[in-house]
């Protein structure tokens, strides 16, 4: 019977967890996007007046309303915030898995103690603090830093970079390349070798095998990286904000206005529960046609 | 908004967090504690330990770098600071929003060394001195790379907000740089004035009026930020920001003791500008509003206003600590400004929460171009 | 060969029980498909195949017999191009192989794992080498038909390796493995994976495909019962080096060595010294029993020579009644255990002197007249040509 129990608080455990870090934040974020900005503390209103007992609860049900969203539907700014961020997150992401592939594979295929290695120079950068590794960048990307020094030594013109996107790429890359390395390493080494062994012994040359058959079967890597980088990258806000010249709209930053510039809670979390959503609906959905794929496979 | 400090201000902000904690675990039951929230770099180290010797009061001190932080943090209530140092146009908001507390002048027998003619300007903001100290003050200007620009714009004056606000000029200075501060109520206050508008204007009109200007001289800004222009002036790597006197003052500094190859001016501009006051206040819900009140009054005191003056090179707001003063710091009419251009200087209203609105989405239509 | 395959010998006594026709390493005009010519392959300072030589000739079905870590596998995966030999040389119909990548070579392999593409369909696997050739659509679907139908597996064409049981994988992999029509096949221990009964079924039905494509097969096994099955001629390998190389029949019945002959079923060995010599038969003798024993052997070595003679349970004899007087080759001894598998029973017989022997008889009738018990006195008889007598 005690193991049982014990099973059974196992199995919720991880709903336990969805329900009081997620689905209970995101409840009151969403009663929130329901408010109107008030100037109180905190400065929103209604709140609920738990003495008036069940009807203080039926007013303040009644004072809540879509405002907000209506607001977000008359200015085309935030849809081209979340357009904005979505294509720097996807290009990051892109970009993130065009240079953390190599390294993942070459990772993998190298002797296990060179592995242990390379994967701590690739955690290692996370011991420090992110803002520290970011301001190393405007350090080196800056008119008058390292890369400009070193350009300047070898007798190349000096670049422009930082306050530019591609400093905000090289921001993201670099950020959140360890989320993409590590899901993509991790599927590439319990690869069986055989498999290339047997794509050469019918006649593939190693670069086909390569499209044929390792990355066919690191998709499920590539999946799980791409969603670690896409999903922090499209509300990204540091790396746009230190790096980032003046074309740099992203939805983090909007999010930021709202609640900080204009004080206004209930739109800055009107923005929130949009970008969730933005970025719920498609994994559920990619989730879904995974699963019937699975499915239809039987 | 931002008004000193620079590369390592966030890590700064931080590492106090981790002073906080460290001195939460040491505080032992006995001890009195103070805790204040203040810019960071604001003030001179020194201060806070002769008034802990003083008093015995243990201070704790934790910084911010934005001042919109500063007050959502207010406003979000139980901050467990005794002690907060606001700019005066948020004042009517945080005491609308009952976030402040009154403060109780029987303790602050030194309130009366505050200089009149600054207390008439923070009026509107406090009507009757009810809830805030004026610690100091400063202006919003130009600062900028005397060579690189004198080698742009040869013969010009720098004098005016024409230096940067028209777009033939400012085009000259794009290839050296030119920040402006990403604060949308302080920047739009002095484009208004430099348009010869109220710069306090409440018609959406002339916001509108003033974007358009801005936009204009858009391409060649660099960047909208509100900290990076200090070190990016003092390293040469930009010639020109928009942005608080006391922040180009400390550019001006590490620019000449890293050898004076960049010599960095500040300079209010003609039309006038904006004056700011950072000014103590107590939060409604402050755990030991005594201690505040101590420290309030510690730093009425006309040496003490004039020893953390000499230290961020501000302005403080206490007449009688003027005599205190460094020359260098009280003859600069850039940071004491004469009487005639303090004429000219303004303060920065207190807007409702659809203005404010307004002039957010315009500025964000000025940086980002949507 | 322990100079066993004689003129003489080989003329007067067939070896084995199986008549073949197919013998082309006998004709010297046959050219073989495949040559290794004193091929070494060393890993760091261990040594995998120590200098072998070695012709398959087409059509063959030829087996690299021996226990895990003698080299089988690694002379398998030199002719795959998987490993380069650091020394000798690998021909295939008289090309040398040296510097040819794997996926250029015309052999094909079936994996000991299989090695079945996981995304792939069971068609797509198939088709998989195909592909890699740019064949017209057409042709790889009807090759694929035509694999799926020699493997019986059209029903599951579409079906993803993980929905598959083993014996399915199995035969996936091998009509993978088939379906460029390879000039040699290598398989990696193909039944080694499969539960036993599976294993023979699938062994008669890797003969048929054998003779139905006319392919040349090379297995590597380390299960003697499989080698000898399936396989034309054996090549058992020892610490990188042949053993000895033979028809099945050949290696069990007249092992080179020891090492042969325990590999290769039972067998009951006595260490003898040679007593005389009146050819073809020789007069050994071993110290369980003072009678010496009579062998056929017509190159026995000299009297006095220490040999070992080798004979296989089954062509032992049996009694519960002691021989005739002038009988030979008889030891008398003691049930010391009995084993009953069905088609044979197995006894372990305890010489005077207390050496264990091995002694089986096939249950060629349901009724037994005196069947023996444990600790029944029995004699054990056997005819001169059932021992082989083995100097190493």
């Amino acid at each position: 019977m005690k193991t049982k129990r014990g099973e059974r608080l196992a199995a919720i455990a991880p709903f336990l967890w969805l329900g009081v870090f997620f689905l209970f934040p995101f409840a009151l974020v969403l009663k929130l996007s329901f408010s109107d900005q008030a100037l109180a503390m905190p400065p929103y209103a209604p709140q609920i007046d738990w003495s008036a007992g069940l009807a203080g609860i039926r007013a303040f049900m009644s004072a809540l309303d879509l405002e907000t969203y209506a607001r977000l539907k008359s200015d085309d700014l935030y849809l081209v915030a979340y357009l904005s961020s979505l294509r720097f997150a996807a290009i990051g992401t892109l970009l993130c898995l065009l240079v953390g592939y190599p390294i993942a594979l070459g990772m993998a295929r190298c002797a296990p103690n060179t592995r242990n290695i390379l994967l701590l120079a690739v955690i290692l950068p996370f011991w420090t603090s992110f803002l520290i590794r970011v301001y190393a960048w405007i350090a080196i990307l800056k008119p008058e830093g390292l890369l400009n020094m070193g350009l300047e030594a070898i007798g190349l013109p000096g670049l422009s970079v930082l306050n530019t996107q591609a400093a905000v790429y090289v921001g993201l890359i670099y950020c959140y390349l360890p989320f993409m390395v590590l899901p993509i390493y991790a599927v590439l080494e319990k690869q069986d070798h055989s498999l290339l062994e047997a794509a050469a012994d019918l006649g593939s040359p190693p670069w086909k095998s390569f499209w044929q058959v390792t990355v066919p079967l690191s998709l499920p890597g590539v999946t799980a990286g791409a969603l670690l980088c896409f999903i922090p990258m499209v509300g990204e806000f540091v790396v746009p904000d230190l790096l980032g010249g003046v074309q740099t709209l992203m939805i983090g930053k909007t999010i930021w206005t709202e609640f900080f510039a204009n004080r206004d809670w209930p739109s800055a979390s009107a923005v929130a529960v949009v970008l969730l959503l933005t970025l719920v609906i498609p994994i559920v959905l990619y989730q879904r046609q995974q699963a019937k794929a699975l499915e239809a496979g039987r | 908004m931002n008004r000193v400090g620079g590369l390592t201000r966030r890590v700064a902000v931080i590492a106090a967090a981790a002073m906080v904690l460290a001195g939460c675990g040491k505080s032992g039951p006995k001890e009195e504690v103070l805790h204040i929230y203040n810019w960071s770099d604001y003030i001179d180290p020194a201060v806070v330990s002769d008034f802990t010797k003083e008093t015995g009061i243990k201070v704790v001190y934790d910084t911010f770098d934005s001042q919109e932080v500063m007050e959502t943090k207010l406003l979000t209530g139980g901050t467990g600071y005794d002690l907060v140092v606001p700019a005066n146009n948020s004042v009517p908001r945080l005491i609308q929003a009952g976030v402040l507390q009154k403060l109780d002048k029987a303790q602050l027998s030194n309130f009366g060394n505050l200089w009149p003619d600054l207390m008439a300007r923070m009026d509107p903001f406090d009507p009757g001195a009810q809830y805030a100290a004026p610690y100091m003050w400063g202006t919003i200007g130009i600062g900028y790379n005397v060579e690189a620009v004198k080698q742009r714009l040869p013969g010009m004056a720098i004098d005016s907000w024409d230096v940067v606000f028209r777009p033939e000029n400012i085009a000259k200075l794009k290839d050296c740089g030119v920040y402006m501060l990403d604060a949308s109520e302080d920047m739009f206050t002095v484009a208004l004035a430099a348009q010869g508008k109220n710069p306090n204007s409440l018609v959406e009109a002339d916001y509108a009026a003033a974007t358009d200007m801005l936009l204009k001289i858009r391409p060649s800004v660099r960047k909208f930020h509100s900290s990076e222009y200090i070190n990016a002036l003092a390293n040469g790597d930009i010639c020109v920001a928009v942005g608080f006197s006391g922040d180009v003052f400390q550019a001006k500094a590490r620019a000449d003791e890293a050898g004076g190859k960049v010599k960095i001016d500040y300079v209010i501009p003609r039309e006038g500008t904006q004056v700011y006051f950072d000014v103590f206040a107590i939060p409604a819900d402050a755990p030991n509003p005594t201690a505040a009140l101590k420290f309030m009054n510690y730093m009425l005191r006309p040496e003490v206003a004039a020893k953390a003056s000499n230290y961020v090179q501000f302005a403080n707001a206490n007449e009688k600590a003027l005599p205190h003063v460094d020359a260098e710091i009280r003859d600069n009419p850039n940071i004491y400004p004469t009487p005639e251009v303090f004429s000219r200087l303004f303060v920065a209203t207190s807007k409702d929460p659809k203005l404010v609105r307004e002039i957010n989405r315009q500025w964000t239509r000025v940086v980002t171009g949507r | 060969m322990n100079a066993k395959g004689g003129k003489t010998a080989r003329q007067r006594l067939n070896i084995g029980a199986v008549r073949s026709k197919f013998s082309p390493w006998n004709d010297p005009s046959a050219e073989p498909l495949v040559r290794f010519e004193g091929v070494v392959k060393r890993f760091d300072d261990h040594v995998a195949v120590d200098g072998v030589s070695l012709a398959i000739y087409p059509g063959e079905f030829f087996a690299l017999l021996g226990p895990s870590g003698c080299g089988k596998t690694t002379l398998m995966r030199l002719l795959a191009g998987f490993e380069t030999p650091d020394e000798g040389r690998i021909t295939l119909a008289g090309q040398d192989l040296a510097g040819q990548p794997p996926h250029r070579r015309p052999v094909n392999m079936m994996f000991q794992s299989y090695a079945l593409f996981p995304h792939l369909s069971v068609a797509q696997n198939i088709a998989f080498g195909l592909k890699q050739e740019n064949l017209p659509k057409g042709e790889i679907e009807a090759r694929v038909q035509q694999m799926l139908k020699l493997v019986k597996l059209e029903p599951l064409a579409r079906r993803k390796p993980h929905q598959l049981s083993g014996g399915q994988k199995q035969r996936v992999a091998l009509a993978r493995s088939l379906a460029k029509q390879p000039k040699m096949l290598l398989l990696d221990e193909p039944l080694g994976a499969l539960d036993k009964k599976l294993r023979e079924e699938t062994q008669f039905e890797l003969m048929d495909i054998q003779q139905e494509l006319n392919t040349t097969f090379l297995m590597v096994t380390h299960d003697q019962e499989e080698a000898m099955v399936l396989a034309d001629r054996i090549a058992v390998m020892r610490d990188g080096k042949i053993a000895q190389l033979g028809r099945p029949e050949e290696l069990y019945e007249t092992p080179a060595d020891r090492y042969v002959a325990e590999f290769l079923g039972d067998v009951n060995l006595f260490e003898a010294k040679v007593a005389s010599l009146s050819h073809p038969m020789a007069g050994i003798v071993i110290p369980e029993t003072t009678q010496p024993l009579q062998v056929w052997d017509d190159d026995a070595p000299a009297a006095g020579s220490t040999v070992w003679l080798a004979v296989r349970p089954e062509k032992l004899r049996i009694s519960l009644d002691p021989p005739p007087k002038g009988a030979v080759n008889v030891l008398a001894g003691e049930i010391w255990d009995i084993g009953y598998t069905g088609d044979w029973t197995n006894y372990v017989v305890e010489l005077e002197g207390g050496k264990l022997i091995r002694a089986a008889r096939a249950n060629a009738s349901r009724v037994v007249e005196r069947p023996i018990g444990w600790d029944d006195k029995v004699w054990v008889s056997f005819d001169p040509d059932a021992g082989v007598v083995l100097t190493r």
